[in-house]
């Protein structure tokens, strides 16, 4: 059963051509750079501190003052709001004796530190440094916090700790044409988890870039998605995959009855599923037109997106870290941050949005939860995943295994290493 | 045994798939003619194909359940085609879905009126058969609890009651009125078969109610149905036959 794709011509702002497949040969993926604690340094020194880093969403620091600590690697940087409307970041650290200044999230009239007080402006510059007269040589000369890189896009704000980089745009290419059409900026956060794993952040980066794996952890998904028959695409740095939901995969027999997951995509767009009369592989077509027409009736603007988003995942790459599900209604976006020291560890943040329907009350601004693995149930999907990383990476660790042994479905892993050793350099 | 089915011509609703398939097959195999409606064409047309192959004549019509003036059309157009009925099973189903007031609609338009609607046209001709029987096909869920308060089961048990009262109405018009329900049953696109892997909880919670940890393969029902149905089933009037592999505990008096 073929499922239908939107065709050149069809209305459509997110380019929708195929790349061609980039060949990167069939060579073994290394091993070592999961493991090792030398190529994690490697990854610091050529990476980390020379890309843009997604660092929290515009929302999270919407006021005057508002500021939010992110990390990367040992690295806190401080991201907040200033009065004349611009974001700007700092290193989150005092000049005096190295402390760590600000904690979590808030508002803030200047950020101070807890230790003697050294006080600093939400702009950067000392505020007050308690008995300065007692400092013979000054207050050092640097003036206050170390600012770093920022720029804003489309609802998110990066950061990035090289000041000779390239603007944020240059470095996204071809992503805001892509991905400016849903306009992120418009839907509302409504989860922020980071969940400590125990594997390494580019095994948690590889999980997301196929769907290869469906068939073997997410059976329930051959009830919603097309898995195998999808678009890979590569850019420069970024790539994507185009999947199907709302429909089955030709892995199994079509049912009359529709499944769980479909009906509750029909149910949410208002569409209800027992008046629909088609079969269950004609249903996804069906909730594009209704939620072409309907959406606007409840306050959903789908005028950019053309009508395969209004019930796919449009499956988006930002390197080197960013995984982003994106459906008309809603984006979950993932952050795989390294861990400090540790090769098999790693931070995983799940950041939900959600496009809000006409009169839909706003939920409460989510706070950030932390938690380790199997602590807590980030549903179903993401529990199969993050059940099953640390195997992979304890395994990776075995004499009797080499690299990565990657097929075509998987060719956006090799994209990614491609980019990767790019910044890296040979193995 | 002899079912004596060989030369009778049969109205099977919904037997393009699943259990309606299997008897409708099962029938053609005894030597009748069989009729399908369903509402994929080309599921019709695969199993027309396999019903001719085994030297019988078939047809079948797409149709949406609902639709009652389709459901009554093509009961006509078998009347027409066959020149007369002899055997009608009301197989029609919406499945399952969930306790939502529109699903009770469904199972209203679908499982029940497209019975009635098809009992109804096929009156006229099973008047005339020697051999009348109409069998209905409900479901274990309409007198066991199974899974959630929901239409299907509700609306399949108002058929077994239907039923009965039929057979007391319908014995000296000569015709036979029979019921049956079957137990959970898999067969490739059954509805099971998407649960064991989408819902899985739900999968297992019913194949631990289930005697000997299997569910029922279509055939299994089919044989059952196709003995109701036949003129070797003369003396069985009005019964509700469940056919659920142990399923269901109750003592059935």
């Amino acid at each position: 059963m073929a499922v239908s794709r939107i065709k050149p011509g069809d209305f459509t702002k997110t380019p929708i051509d195929k790349t061609d497949d980039p060949d990167f040969g069939t060579m073994m993926i290394p091993k070592e750079r999961y493991t090792s604690p030398s190529f994690m340094a490697r990854e610091w020194e050529r990476l980390w501190s020379k890309v843009w880093l997604w660092g929290c969403a515009s929302e999270d620091i919407e006021e005057t003052g508002d500021y939010i600590v992110t990390s990367i690697g040992r690295e806190e940087i401080i991201l907040t709001r200033q009065a004349d409307g611009r974001a700007r970041g700092f290193y989150n650290v005092c000049q005096h004796r190295g402390n760590r200044i600000m904690m979590g999230q808030g508002n803030a009239t200047s950020f101070r530190c807890n230790y003697h007080h050294w006080e600093y402006r939400i702009s950067g510059e000392f505020e007050n440094i308690p008995d300065l007269e007692t400092f013979p040589q000054g207050a050092p000369p640097c003036g206050g916090l170390t600012e770093v890189r920022v720029e804003e896009w489309n609802g998110f704000v990066f950061f990035n700790l090289d000041p000779e980089a390239e603007p944020l745009l240059a470095f996204l290419d071809p992503l805001d044409e892509h991905l400016g059409p849903y306009h992120f900026d418009r839907m509302v956060k409504v989860t922020d988890w980071t969940a400590e794993w125990d594997c390494n952040w580019k095994t948690s980066v590889d999980a997301f870039n196929e769907s290869y794996h469906v068939q073997g952890i997410h059976p329930e998904l051959l009830y919603f998605i097309e898995d195998k028959h999808i678009q890979i695409d590569t850019y420069e740095r970024h790539n994507r995959y185009l999947i199907p939901f709302s429909t089955i995969s030709h892995r199994v027999n079509e049912t009359t009855e529709i499944p769980h997951l479909i009906k509750n995509a029909m149910k949410d767009a208002g569409m209800d599923p027992a008046d629909f009369d088609g079969r269950v592989s004609e249903v996804r077509e069906a909730l594009q037109k209704f939620k072409r027409n309907h959406g606007p009736e409840m306050g959903l603007d789908y005028s950019d997106l053309n009508d395969e988003q209004l019930t796919d995942d449009y499956h988006y790459m930002i390197f080197p870290n960013i995984t982003m599900n994106i459906h008309a209604d809603d984006l979950m976006l993932f952050r795989q941050r390294p861990h400090e020291t540790d090769p098999d560890k790693m931070y995983f943040d799940v950041q939900m949005f959600k496009l809000l329907k006409k009169d839909e009350e706003r939920p409460r601004k989510p706070r950030n939860e932390r938690f380790k693995h199997g602590e807590r149930s980030m549903g179903l999907v993401i529990d199969q995943d993050a059940a099953n990383l640390p195997g992979v990476q304890r395994g990776m660790h075995s004499e009797a295994f080499d690299g990565l042994w990657l097929g075509d479905q998987e060719l956006r892993i090799r994209h990614f290493h491609k980019v990767l050793m790019d910044y890296i350099g040979d193995d | 045994m002899e079912l004596g089915l060989k030369g009778l011509k049969a109205a099977v609703s919904g037997g393009s798939r699943g259990i309606g398939r299997s008897i409708a097959s099962l029938l053609a195999e005894e030597g009748c003619h069989v009729s399908i409606c369903a509402r994929g064409q080309e599921n019709i047309d695969t199993a027309i194909a396999e019903f001719e192959s085994k030297g019988v004549r078939a047809m079948g019509r797409a149709l949406q359940g609902r639709e009652g003036d389709a459901v009554r059309g093509w009961v006509r157009d078998t009347v027409e085609e066959f020149a007369g009925l002899d055997i009608l099973i009301a197989n029609l189903s919406a499945g399952g879905g969930t306790n939502e007031e529109r699903y009770w609609y469904r199972n209203f338009e679908i499982d029940l009126m497209s019975a009635t609607r098809a009992v109804e046209e096929a009156y006229p001709a099973l008047k005339e058969s020697e051999n009348a029987s109409i069998l209905i096909i409900a479901t274990m869920a309409a007198s066991e609890t199974f899974v959630a308060p929901m239409a299907y089961n509700a609306i399949k048990a108002a058929l077994v009651t239907w039923s009965k009262q039929l057979a007391e109405f319908y014995l000296p018009k000569g015709i036979r009125v029979n019921c049956l329900s079957p137990g959970p049953t898999m067969f490739p696109g059954s509805n099971w078969e998407m649960i064991q892997v989408a819902r899985s909880r739900t999968y297992s919670a019913a194949i631990r109610k289930q005697p000997t940890r299997r569910m029922a393969e279509a055939e299994e029902i089919a044989r059952s149905a196709v003995f109701l149905a036949s003129p070797a089933a003369s003396w069985c009037v009005g019964t509700h036959l469940l056919v659920d592999g142990g399923f269901t505990k109750g003592v059935q008096f």
